[in-house]
C-alpha cells in the first residue's frame, strides 16, 4: 500500500491550513509598505567633496569606458572599480529604486532631469571639479542646461542625434532628406525603426508639426495614422540598428548618431552606407555623470568624474564609443574620428535646436506608451 | 482514492515518524510561500496599483489596468501567442515523438548517453543560442547566401517572419516534449506490442491502438511544458519577429521596462496566468479522466 501522505496531515496541521498559514505570512509581508518601501533616501544639498571614500561602485551601459581608462583610475586612486551594467533607463531607474547602491550613473538628460526633481542625485559644485572649466567656460549650452539648472547635479558625458541610416548600394546614393524616406518602396521589407516610444513618436510629431513631446489625445491619434501608413515597409521595431545594418538585414534604419559612427569604422566597406539628419528636424540628446543621493562613496565618485574628463581620457573613450563630449581640447580627436562621415557630427548648434524629449508628467509617458503599443501591434 | 485513505486513518494518533516526514515540509512550504506565493499576491495587488512620477509602482485599487487590457490591442496579441505556442507544441510533438520512440525502444546501452546528448545544447544559455539563430538566418548570414546561389529568390526571408518566430519557440523547447515522452515509452511494457502483433493487428494499427494509448500522458506532459513557456516566451519574438510577430510577453516587457507600468504588466499577467489556468484545468481534468480509464 501507498505511504497514507494525506492522512499524516490531519492532526498537528491540516494541509488547507498549513497554505493558508502561508498565504496569511505572504500577505502580511506585502500589506502596509508601499511598493519598494522609501528606501532611498533624499539628498541633501551639501555639495560632494572629492576625496577617497572607498572603492568606485560603477552603473552604466556596457562598454561605455575604455578599459585602459578604468586601470588608470585604479592605479592612480588605489581603489577598486566594481562594475554593473544596465540596458535601459528604465532598467537603471528600476534598480536605484529597489534601494540599489551605486556611486556613479550615467542617465540621459531626461532621466537627470527626473532623478534630480525626485531629489535622487547629490549636489555636484562645478568648482571642485579641476577638469570641469573645459566644459562649461567653452560650451554655454551645458551651464545652464533645460534638464538640470546650473548643472547643479550632473556633468555632461556625451551627445547624439537621431537619423536615418541607409544603404546606397541597394537605395541609391541620395535621399530627399526628409523622414519622408522611411515610406521608400525600394526599401519595403528591409526598413527598420528603433525601438524606442520616444523616437518613434518624435518622428511622427516632427512629421506633422505636433510638439515632440506631445500627449494629447488628438495629436496621438494622428500620429498613430501616420505610422500605421508606414507598417507595411518595416521589418522591425529594433534598437540594434548597428547590427541589422551591419548583417544586411536593413536597407533603411532610424539610427542614433553614435552607433552610426561605430558602424563605420567596423564596416567592412564603409562607403555603401548613408547616414542624413532629416530636414524636419532630428531629436538630440545628451548624457551625464551623476552621483546618486544613497551612494556610499560619493567622493570617489567626483573624483572618478574629474579623472574621466582629463584630455587624454575623453580622447580614449570617444574612439572607444564613437559619441563626442563636449569638452575643450578634444573637438579635434573627434572630428579626425568623422572626418570622412561629417553627417554623424553632433554640434552644440544641434542641442540647440531644443529637439529634446522632455518625458513629460507619468500619466503623459502613460498615454504616449499606450499609443506606442498600439503603432508596434498594428 | 485519497479520500479513502484519509478516512480510514484520521483519528489515530500517528507514530513518531511519520510527525517527522510532515516536518520535512516546513521548509519547502515555507520557500514556496515566501518566494512563490508572496511573489502573486505581490503581482495581483499591483495589477490595481498606479506609479509615482518616476515610475516606481504603488499599490492601489483602480480596475484602470485590467479595463485598458480589454479596450487596447492586447487580446489580439494573446489570442497570436496562444495560436504560435499551440503550433510549435504540436510540431514539438511530431518531431519528438519519433526521437523518443528510436531512442526508448532501438538506444540498447546507448539509451542515457543520447538523451544526454539531444540536452548537452541546452546547457548554453538560450539567449545566446537565439543569437545564433539570427546571425545564421539574417538576409545576408550564410545560409541566405547559400540558398540564393541554389536559385532561390532574392526576396525570400526567414528572419522576422512567423515561421522564424515558431521555429525558435520549437527549437527552444522541444527537448521538453522529449523527455516526458522518452520515459513514458521507455516505462512501455513492449509486450503490449508483441500482444498486438500476434492479434493480428499491422504495426500501424498497433501503434494507434497499443503504443499511442499507452503514451497519451507523457504527450500530455510534453505538451503542457512546452506550451506554457512558448506562451510567455519574449526572446523568439523579440530576435526572429517582424512587426507583426509580436507575442504577449513582448508586451509584458515592454510595460515593465520601457513603458515604466509594472501595474499595467502585472495586470496583463494575471489576465494571462487566468487564461493559462483555464488550459491547464482542461489537461488535469482529461489526465484525471486518463488515469481512471486506466484503472479500469
Amino acid at each position: 500500500m501507498t505511504a497514507p501522505l494525506p492522512a499524516s496531515l490531519g492532526g498537528d496541521f491540516s494541509r488547507r491550513g498549513f497554505l493558508l498559514a502561508g498565504v496569511a505570512a505572504a500577505v502580511a509581508g506585502v500589506s502596509g509598505c508601499a511598493y519598494g518601501g522609501d528606501a532611498t533616501p533624499k539628498a541633501d544639498s551639501t555639495p560632494v567633496v572629492p576625496k577617497i571614500d572607498g572603492d568606485l561602485v560603477y552603473f552604466n551601459w556596457a562598454e561605455y569606458v575604455h578599459p585602459k581608462v578604468f586601470r588608470g583610475f585604479e592605479e592612480e586612486y588605489g581603489v577598486k572599480i566594481i562594475e554593473s551594467n544596465y540596458d535601459s533607463m528604465e532598467g537603471m531607474q528600476a534598480k536605484l529604486a529597489a534601494g540599489n547602491r551605486y556611486d556613479i550613473i550615467f542617465p540621459s538628460a531626461l532621466w537627470v532631469k527626473k532623478l534630480a526633481d525626485a531629489n535622487q542625485l547629490h549636489t555636484i559644485d562645478p568648482t571642485t571639479v579641476q577638469n570641469a572649466p573645459a566644459i562649461f567656460d567653452h560650451y554655454d549650452y551645458f551651464a545652464d542646461p533645460w534638464y538640470d539648472p546650473k548643472s547643479s547635479h550632473s556633468i555632461p558625458f556625451t551627445m547624439y542625434k537621431t537619423g536615418i541610416a541607409w544603404r546606397k548600394d541597394k537605395l541609391g546614393d541620395e535621399l530627399t532628406g526628409s523622414w519622408e524616406d522611411l515610406w521608400n518602396e525600394d526599401s519595403r521589407g528591409k526598413t527598420f525603426l528603433l525601438d524606442d516610444r520616444d523616437e518613434v513618436l518624435g518622428m511622427a510629431s516632427l512629421m506633422l508639426g505636433l510638439p515632440l513631446n506631445t500627449a494629447a489625445e488628438g495629436d496621438l491619434d494622428a500620429i498613430v495614422e501616420k505610422l500605421t501608413t508606414l507598417r507595411p515597409y518595416l521589418r522591425g521595431f529594433s534598437s540594434d540598428d548597428y547590427n541589422n545594418l551591419l548583417a544586411g538585414d536593413a536597407w533603411m534604419h532610424q539610427t542614433w548618431s553614435g552607433d552610426m559612427a561605430a558602424l563605420l569604422w567596423q564596416a567592412k566597406d564603409p562607403s555603401i552606407y548613408g547616414f542624413q539628419t532629416p530636414s524636419e528636424g532630428a531629436p538630440v540628446n545628451s548624457d551625464a555623470y551623476a552621483i546618486p543621493a544613497n551612494a556610499e562613496h560619493p567622493g570617489t565618485a567626483l573624483l572618478f568624474i574629474d579623472y574621466m574628463l582629463r584630455p587624454e581620457n575623453v580622447k580614449k573613450n570617444l574612439n572607444w564609443i564613437g559619441y563626442p563630449m563636449p569638452v575643450h581640447g578634444t573637438e579635434d580627436a573627434y572630428e579626425t574620428l568623422v572626418a570622412d562621415y561629417p553627417e554623424c557630427r553632433v554640434s552644440i548648434e544641434d542641442l540647440e535646436a531644443d529637439l529634446y524629449f522632455d518625458g513629460g508628467s507619468i500619466d503623459d509617458l502613460h498615454a504616449r506608451d499606450a499609443a506606442y503599443t498600439e503603432i508596434k501591434v498594428g | 482514492m485519497t479520500s479513502t485513505l484519509t478516512s480510514e486513518v484520521t483519528g489515530a494518533r500517528k507514530p513518531r515518524r511519520e510527525r517527522l516526514w510532515t516536518w520535512l515540509l516546513v521548509p519547502g512550504t515555507l520557500w514556496m510561500s515566501i518566494f512563490f506565493v508572496s511573489a502573486l499576491v505581490l503581482l495581483v495587488a499591483l495589477s490595481f496599483g498606479t506609479t509615482d512620477e518616476l515610475g516606481n509602482p504603488q499599490f492601489g485599487s483602480t480596475l484602470d489596468n485590467i479595463s485598458a487590457i480589454f479596450s487596447g490591442p492586447y487580446l489580439r496579441v494573446i489570442l497570436r501567442s496562444f495560436l504560435y505556442a499551440t503550433l510549435a507544441s504540436l510540431i514539438c510533438l511530431l518531431l519528438a515523438y519519433p526521437v523518443a520512440y528510436v531512442i526508448a525502444r532501438y538506444g540498447g546501452r546507448y539509451k542515457n548517453a543520447l538523451i544526454a546528448l539531444l540536452v548537452v545544447p541546452f546547457f548554453a544559455n538560450y539567449l545566446v543560442r537565439m543569437y545564433g539563430w539570427q546571425t545564421i538566418l539574417s538576409d545576408e548570414g550564410w545560409l541566405l547566401t547559400w540558398l540564393r546561389d541554389l536559385g532561390v529568390p532574392a526576396s525570400f526571408q526567414i528572419l522576422d517572419t512567423a515561421g522564424a518566430v515558431i521555429g525558435g519557440l520549437v527549437y527552444g523547447y522541444v527537448v521538453f516534449m522529449v523527455l516526458p515522452l522518452y520515459a513514458s515509452l521507455e516505462r512501455m511494457d513492449v509486450s503490449l506490442i508483441e500482444a498486438g502483433r500476434d492479434l493480428y493487428g499491422s504495426a500501424l494499427q498497433t501503434f494507434l491502438h497499443v503504443t499511442v494509448p499507452a503514451t497519451r500522458a507523457g504527450a500530455y506532459a510534453g505538451l503542457a511544458l512546452v506550451f506554457l513557456p512558448a506562451m510567455g516566451d519574449f526572446i523568439s519574438a523579440q530576435l526572429l519577429g517582424g512587426p507583426d510577430n509580436l507575442m504577449i510577453g513582448n508586451l509584458i516587457q515592454d510595460k515593465f521596462f520601457a513603458g515604466q507600468n509594472w501595474p499595467l504588466g502585472a495586470a496583463l499577467t494575471m489576465v494571462l496566468m487566468f487564461l493559462l489556468l483555464l488550459c491547464m484545468s482542461g489537461y488535469l481534468r482529461q489526465t484525471a479522466r486518463d488515469a481512471k480509464e486506466a484503472r479500469r
